[in-house]
């Protein structure tokens, strides 16, 4: 069973202007952690239903954990717009 | 009487021949550089100025004195005060930006006027030094006046002395070019890249900036900072010829590793200046103009002329003059609370210009100010914070400026994982610095990191007031308030 541990990743919002440090939980989905994405860039870019999170250029199940996705502290993780992929 | 050119070499080249002592001993390399050369191979060394003693004292209290007069009749608050709110912020961006920098070149100079290895190189090092002096003073002194009328003004001074993101990212390259640089270094970092390449033609530029948008104090003040810089720049070629005769690959390393570490804080600095902050009818060209016409076709030549190619990251910096400070200035604009100058919200005009100016990268950067400006519709004039960002955002570990670089489709951050610790940097080229000498920089913490540390606290009011001294009365805002005149007419328009 994965311990609930916070998880700092640096996130790139497809459009963005520069890389953030969002944190999130190793329970998180993965889903969730798309949301988390598009609100901290929601000044500058608009949220879209139409997006996935990427790491290491694979496409990540949003139905996973962020522990069960294999994202550790200070991965690299982008959100991408399904138009863009 | 010996008549000046009878003399002046005499005084000028005034090596001694040890006897007592060996030469090592006296400019032992790890104070004067490698590679260690015997003087042979540095006594051609010479710069078309020559100035004597008696010529640089006349000349910089002639400058003195016209500055004086300048600042007498026009540099009063009134004068200041009939500026527009975007060119004040390009003076206190700039005011804070230099004066302590300046002041981190007299250290250098002064090494260099001991133990560089010619004696007219230590000459005019040390005329660089008292050059540099005149430069930490003048901007203190003018702009010390707006302080009791515009508290951000009082980061003229104090900028340097925080932690204030900005700060850390300044300090990280001016301790390493200016404080800690051997003159070798120092000579090819600071006086061929940094004063030949950038500086010196940026004070050129700025001052046609600045006497087109009226103001003569900035104007003068640039110019006379400009001629001493043309001078003591000079220390860098002569330098470099040598090294280039004796160490190719390592001067190829030092142009390489400097140009970038050079560009990206001359992009922010005065990118934000040419293409947001200096009003749009007193705009005569845009960043990237001045960047081609002044930075690039004049760097190439030179460093062709010295025998060496142009950085291996060429193309990616040539790609980022229209991208990198664009994309650190919207960056900025969403985090303006955490810097000490405001930000202007560039309208319907301004883009149409810029989309002039940028037709490759604009189009990509656009939907970020219509997101921004349908925001402050939404929210009304002086609410800052609904365009305001809450999030923390990353640094990169080499340069420790924001992630910014590539572009918005795709940013080249990239994390690399060294002795069971991640890294992130903002560029291949920060990477590559970071490689070639990671025991230099490895034990500098990023912002993140000392958040994670636990040294600097996570939310952003606490980390703005309490971890990089900024208060409500001086920390960045909207120059207007969100009140522009192009929202008026849109859905929920602000304009009172």
């Amino acid at each position: 069973m994965t311990r609930d541990e916070l998880v700092p990743l640096y996130g790139f919002v497809q459009g963005d202007t520069l890389g953030l440090l969002v944190l999130v939980r190793t329970t998180d989905t993965v889903a969730q952690l798309a949301a988390v994405l598009q609100e901290a860039a929601t000044m500058r870019i608009a949220p879209s239903a139409d997006v996935f999170v990427r790491h290491r250029h694979a496409r990540l199940d949003p139905t996973l954990t962020v522990a069960a996705a294999g994202l550790t502290a200070l991965d690299r993780v982008e959100l991408v717009r399904e138009a863009n992929a | 009487m010996l008549k000046r050119q009878e003399w002046l070499d005499l005084a000028r080249k005034l090596d001694w021949t040890y006897s007592y002592v060996q030469e090592q001993d006296v400019f032992p390399e790890a104070m004067s550089g490698r590679p260690w050369l015997e003087h042979a191979a540095w006594q051609a060394w010479d710069e078309p100025y020559r100035t004597t003693f008696a010529e640089y004292v006349t000349g910089q209290h002639e400058k003195e004195g016209a500055i004086a007069a300048v600042r007498d009749a026009v540099g009063k608050v009134a004068d200041f005060g009939r500026h527009d709110r975007g060119w004040l912020s390009a003076l206190k961006l700039h005011g804070a930006t230099l004066p302590l920098a300046e002041f981190a070149a007299v250290v250098g100079n002064l090494r260099a006027a001991r133990f560089g290895r010619d004696s007219a190189w230590r000459t005019t090092a040390a005329f660089g030094a008292l050059d540099e002096l005149r430069h930490t003073q003048i901007p203190l002194a003018i702009l010390h006046e707006l302080v009791g009328w515009d508290p951000q003004f009082d980061w003229t001074h104090r900028l340097f002395h925080t932690n204030e993101w900005v700060a850390v990212a300044a300090r990280h390259f001016v301790d390493e070019l200016l404080l800690g640089a051997n003159p070798i270094e120092f000579a090819i970092a600071t006086n061929f890249v940094f004063e030949t390449g950038f500086t010196n033609l940026q004070f050129v530029g700025l001052s046609a900036v600045a006497h087109d948008v009226g103001d003569r104090m900035f104007e003068k003040m640039v110019q006379s900072i400009q001629t001493d810089e043309a001078r003591h720049a000079q220390i860098g070629g002569p330098v470099l010829r040598t090294l280039v005769e004796h160490d190719k690959a390592y001067a190829q390393y030092l142009v390489d590793k400097w140009f970038w570490r050079s560009w990206l804080f001359f992009a922010v600095v005065t990118g934000f200046a040419m293409d947001y902050l200096t009003p749009l009818k007193e705009r005569k060209q845009s960043f990237r103009e001045f960047v081609n016409e002044w930075i690039i076709e004049q760097f190439e030549r030179m460093i062709h002329e010295y025998g060496l190619a142009r950085p291996w990251y060429w193309a990616e910096f040539v790609k980022s003059t229209g991208y990198y400070h664009h994309l650190v200035y919207a960056s900025a604009y969403t985090y303006r609370a955490t810097v000490w100058f405001d930000f202007v919200l560039p309208g319907p005009e301004e883009r149409a210009w810029l989309a002039e100016k940028y037709p490759e990268s604009w189009p990509e950067l656009d939907p970020v100010w219509t997101r921004l400006s349908e925001r402050w519709q939404a929210s009304g004039p002086g609410v800052e914070w609904f365009t305001h960002g809450v999030t923390p955002v990353g640094f990169c570990s080499l340069c420790q400026l924001v992630l910014c670089g590539g572009t918005p489709a795709e940013n080249s951050a990239r994390v690399v994982e060294r002795d069971g610790r991640r890294f992130i940097f903002c560029s291949d080229p920060c990477a590559w610095i970071f490689e070639r000498e990671p025991e230099r920089y490895a034990k500098h913490l990023t912002i993140v990191e000392r958040i994670l540390a636990g040294e600097a606290p996570a939310n952003l009011i606490e980390l703005v007031r309490d971890y990089f001294g900024l208060t409500e009365a001086t920390w960045g805002k909207d120059a207007r308030g969100g009140r522009y005149p192009f929202l008026v007419n849109s859905p929920g328009g602000t304009a009172e």
